[in-house]
């Protein structure tokens, strides 16, 4: 069905159409004051619920709209994909598990892709276009977050499968979820980097123990696994035995921005986005919009909003032209992390005590201020902090020369005693 | 090592434009502009501009003029005309490299005055004046701004209608190049409207006097008005001009942030290099997380500050309907990082960057001078509440 749609403006006229009809008929309007649902809010019956609507949605053609035919996608254009976010913005598109859903489908599914064998692709990700299967990342552990090469959790080999034993941390979604990409170590005597391998883990697996851990805004929306001798086969292994690093340097780049289709970014002269509307409202409700103060803030947080967009669209542009190398990606990575908490910032300013209190009983605009004061620092830390892609900036972009360092080029195991008597004998 | 091998090194002299997508025409238009400048103003002879009063060669300007430079606003029949057709996407590639390369002159209150002209100007008005600008022969400036530096709509200068003219009394203040200027694009007040005149700088009453600059290659001067008479076909277009002159604010601001990110690119780029040649501590200063740290930012803003010239002068081009609130986003943001990434780069070279004979200042000046010169960052914050109905 696919190659008979192309892309003359005739046949794109035709496909919006025959979408808009569809969406009217099938999906419920979007509710514009309902957030993404937090996780740990999401009933089992919700659950099936949503990934019921998703079947539709999927047998529609509607998910996976540029993804190759042979993996259960459409085939289609970027224009294709572009007028169904245009269209379908009015509705209420399942997200089944919430954020497991968009690291399913926005991280997960380009990294498999990329990297995962043929036989692979054919089977896991029709089944994740369906919404027949949730996938979260598993990479941080206690002992490891910005320095990801130095995770503990084991894969140890046995016959034809593979013993996973360890602790992973801050998957986001998890609970949701059916299965975890796993980052593993599978040589400890080879250099950091170089010992590393990745793995599809069933986390409904009865040696799998899923927790969620609590948030700084109450909510639970990552968890914490333990992984006790999970035993998977070696067809669930993903890529090459040790090399699981450039496998994650691609992932994070999909985390970052890189898999953002440069069509689905809002072309140049599309519409004028109106002013920091969250902004304008609480100022409205406090009676401070003629304010100058209030109006700068405002002004500037717009500013920053739309500035951010163009750097995203000219990013996502250079690296497609290969003018700029994948690491750029880190610039639209860096500019939320560091615009966001300005905007929480500035919300809270502008909301000034509204934001500290407000009644249990009606919707205020200060709790929403708070909510995302709290919420404010999470493009800074997760995906890479702040720090780290500024470090990816200046040494893979800008070309500055590399920190010294101390572990990346001995066995795993020596880092490990170093690191524990650093400083006191001196390195 | 001189600024001019720091530029060499840094890659900023054969550097990428800002605009990605430029036709093979343009970056050949890109190349001959850069060879031109190398060629008859590097650096050294800029700097020796730095005590002229005129602050240029009006030998130069015709060369310039040969190249293109000030007829790529205004239309085919008044003798102008541009490489892609697209006038305005051309200039910015201009007017950034004559930012990168700390260029004086009138490029920017020129091509204002002539897309200016060609939009409202009659016939016999244009035929009088652009042809003589797109060749270089005529320097013409805009005079805008009230003489505290605000954007008074006019206000400062009242217009009185006579019989067969008008009457004119006030003052406009921070005028680029009113010293070497021919003609005059005044905006003055006719009954409580706004209006534009063009007068010619000679006429009696006009008193040009000029301004210290904290940009050592730019020229800025009061122009006072003191009875100043002029026949009807002064007026260019018609009395109650603000649409014209919002639109006139758009294209300086395209043109002006084109600029300024030239400048900030050889900046930047200068910096960088400089940081991995200077050692201390037995290493490479760009080795130390926290100036690394420090430069990721700069990098970032500064490919925000491309990424939103090109799509300002884009959407001037294109006349779209968010033009006005993009030029004054794109310019409050643009006029906020400069300054940070002058500052940064001055603080990442150290003693170097405090001297006179070191180059970086002279960017530095002009980075700042730029987020001042078509409104500060704040101003602009404003409009663009206003522009957006609040
Ligand atoms: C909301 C949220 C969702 C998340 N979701 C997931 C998920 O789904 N899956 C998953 O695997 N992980 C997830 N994470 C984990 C996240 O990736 C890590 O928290 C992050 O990478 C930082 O690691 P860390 O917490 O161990 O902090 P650390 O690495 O201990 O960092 C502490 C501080 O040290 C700084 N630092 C560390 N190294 C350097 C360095 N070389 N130079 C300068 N400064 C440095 C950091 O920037 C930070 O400020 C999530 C985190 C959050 C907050």
């Amino acid at each position: 069905m696919s190659d008979t749609i192309t892309n003359t403006s005739s046949d794109l006229d035709a496909y919006r159409q025959q979408m808009r009809d569809w969406l009217a008929a099938n999906l419920p309007a979007r509710d514009p004051h309902a957030g993404l649902r937090a996780a740990h809010e999401i009933s089992a019956e919700q659950l099936a619920a949503d990934r019921a609507l998703q079947k539709k949605v999927y047998e529609a053609g509607y998910v996976g709209i540029t993804w190759p035919t042979e993996y259960g996608g459409q085939g289609l254009s970027g224009q294709h994909q572009q007028i169904w976010n245009e269209e379908s913005r009015a509705y209420a598109v399942p997200a089944p598990g919430g954020i497991a859903s968009g690291v399913t489908m926005g991280i997960v599914a380009p990294t498999l892709l990329a990297h995962a064998n043929e036989e692979q692709k054919r089977s896991w990700l029709p089944k994740i276009l369906r919404g027949d299967e949730l996938w979260v990342q598993l990479l941080s552990e206690p002992g490891a977050g910005s320095d990801l090469a130095g995770i503990l959790t084991r894969a140890t080999q046995d016959g034809e499968s593979w013993i996973l034993q360890g602790t992973k941390v801050w998957s986001s979604g998890a609970m949701s979820a059916d299965f975890g990409v796993c980052l593993a170590r599978t040589d400890w005597d080879a250099p950091k980097h170089r010992g590393l391998t990745w793995f599809k883990v069933p986390l409904r697996d009865p040696r799998v123990t899923v927790r969620p851990v609590r948030e700084i805004n109450g909510s639970a929306e990552f968890c914490e696994e333990f992984l006790d001798d999970v035993v998977v086969a070696d067809d669930m292994r993903i890529g090459e035995l040790n090399e699981g690093w450039a496998i994650a340097n691609s992932m994070l780049g999909f985390e970052r921005g890189a898999s953002r289709d440069p069509g689905a970014v809002r072309p140049k002269g599309g519409g004028i986005r109106p002013i920091a509307p969250d902004l304008v409202e609480i100022a409205r409700s406090r009676a401070t919009l003629t304010h100058g103060h209030v109006r700068q803030l405002i002004a500037k947080a717009h500013a920053n909003d739309v500035m951010h967009e163009l750097l995203t669209a000219r990013v996502v542009s250079s690296i497609t032209k290969r003018i700029s190398n994948p690491s750029a990606a880190s610039y639209i990575k860096l500019g939320h992390g560091i615009l966001q908490p300005l905007r929480a910032c500035a919300a809270m300013e502008i909301a000034g005590r509204t934001g500290i209190a407000w009644s249990a009983d009606v919707h205020a605009h200060g709790e929403t201020a708070a909510t995302n004061y709290l919420n404010g620092r999470i493009m800074a830390i997760a995906g890479g902090s702040n720090q780290i892609q500024r470090n990816i900036i200046s040494e893979r972009l800008l070309g500055l020369p590399r920190e010294p360092n101390f572990d990346t080029n001995k066995p795993f195991r020596e880092v490990l005693r170093t690191a524990r008597n650093w400083g006191t004998k001196g390195e | 090592m001189t600024f001019t091998e720091q530029m060499v090194r840094s890659g900023a002299q054969g550097s990428r434009c800002m605009d990605l997508e430029l036709t093979s025409d343009q970056l050949l238009f890109h190349e001959t502009t850069v060879r031109f400048i190398d060629a008859e103003l590097p650096m050294t002879k800029v700097r020796q501009l730095h005590d002229d009063p005129v602050g240029y060669d009006r030998g130069w300007l015709g060369k310039a003029a040969e190249l293109g430079w000030f007829a790529m606003l205004v239309p085919e029949e008044h003798g102008g005309g541009s490489v892609s057709g697209a006038g305005l996407l051309d200039a910015v590639i201009v007017a950034e490299e004559l930012g990168r390369r700390m260029q004086p002159g009138p490029f920017l209150p020129m091509n204002i005055v002539a897309a200016a002209l060609a939009e409202h100007a009659s016939p016999e008005q244009c035929a009088r004046v652009l042809p003589g600008i797109a060749g270089g022969e005529v320097v013409a400036t805009w005079c805008v701004s009230d003489a505290d530096g605000n954007w008074d709509g006019g206000a400062g200068v009242i217009a009185v209608a006579t019989e067969g003219g008008f009457v004119l009394n006030g003052s406009r203040g921070y005028v680029q190049d009113a010293q070497s200027a021919d003609w005059l694009l005044v905006v003055a007040n006719v009954g409580g409207a706004s209006a534009q005149f063009l007068i010619e700088a000679s006429t009696p009453g006009v008193v040009v006097v000029p301004l210290v600059t904290l940009d050592l290659s730019r020229r800025l001067a009061s122009v006072s008005f003191e009875d100043v008479r002029v026949d009807g076909s002064a007026l260019i277009g018609a009395v109650g001009a603000d649409g014209a002159l919002e639109r006139q604010l758009q294209i300086a601001l395209a043109l002006l942030c084109a600029e300024t990110v030239g400048v900030l690119d050889a900046m930047f780029s200068i910096t960088v290099e400089y940081s991995k040649d200077r050692t201390a501590f037995g290493r490479p200063i760009g080795s130390f997380q926290a100036l690394k740290h420090i430069m990721a930012d700069l990098g970032l803003w500064l490919e925000t500050c491309k990424a939103g010239a090109v799509a300002l002068a884009t959407a001037v081009e294109q006349r779209s309907a968010e033009a006005a609130a993009l030029a004054h986003t794109v310019a409050a943001y643009v006029g906020d990082v400069a300054t940070d990434i002058a500052q940064e780069c001055l603080q990442i070279h150290g003693g170097i960057g405090y001297t006179w004979e070191y180059d970086l200042h002279l960017l530095l000046r002009r980075a700042r001078s730029n987020s001042a010169l078509y409104g500060e960052p704040s101003w602009h914050r404003e409009r663009l509440c206003v522009a957006h109905g609040l």
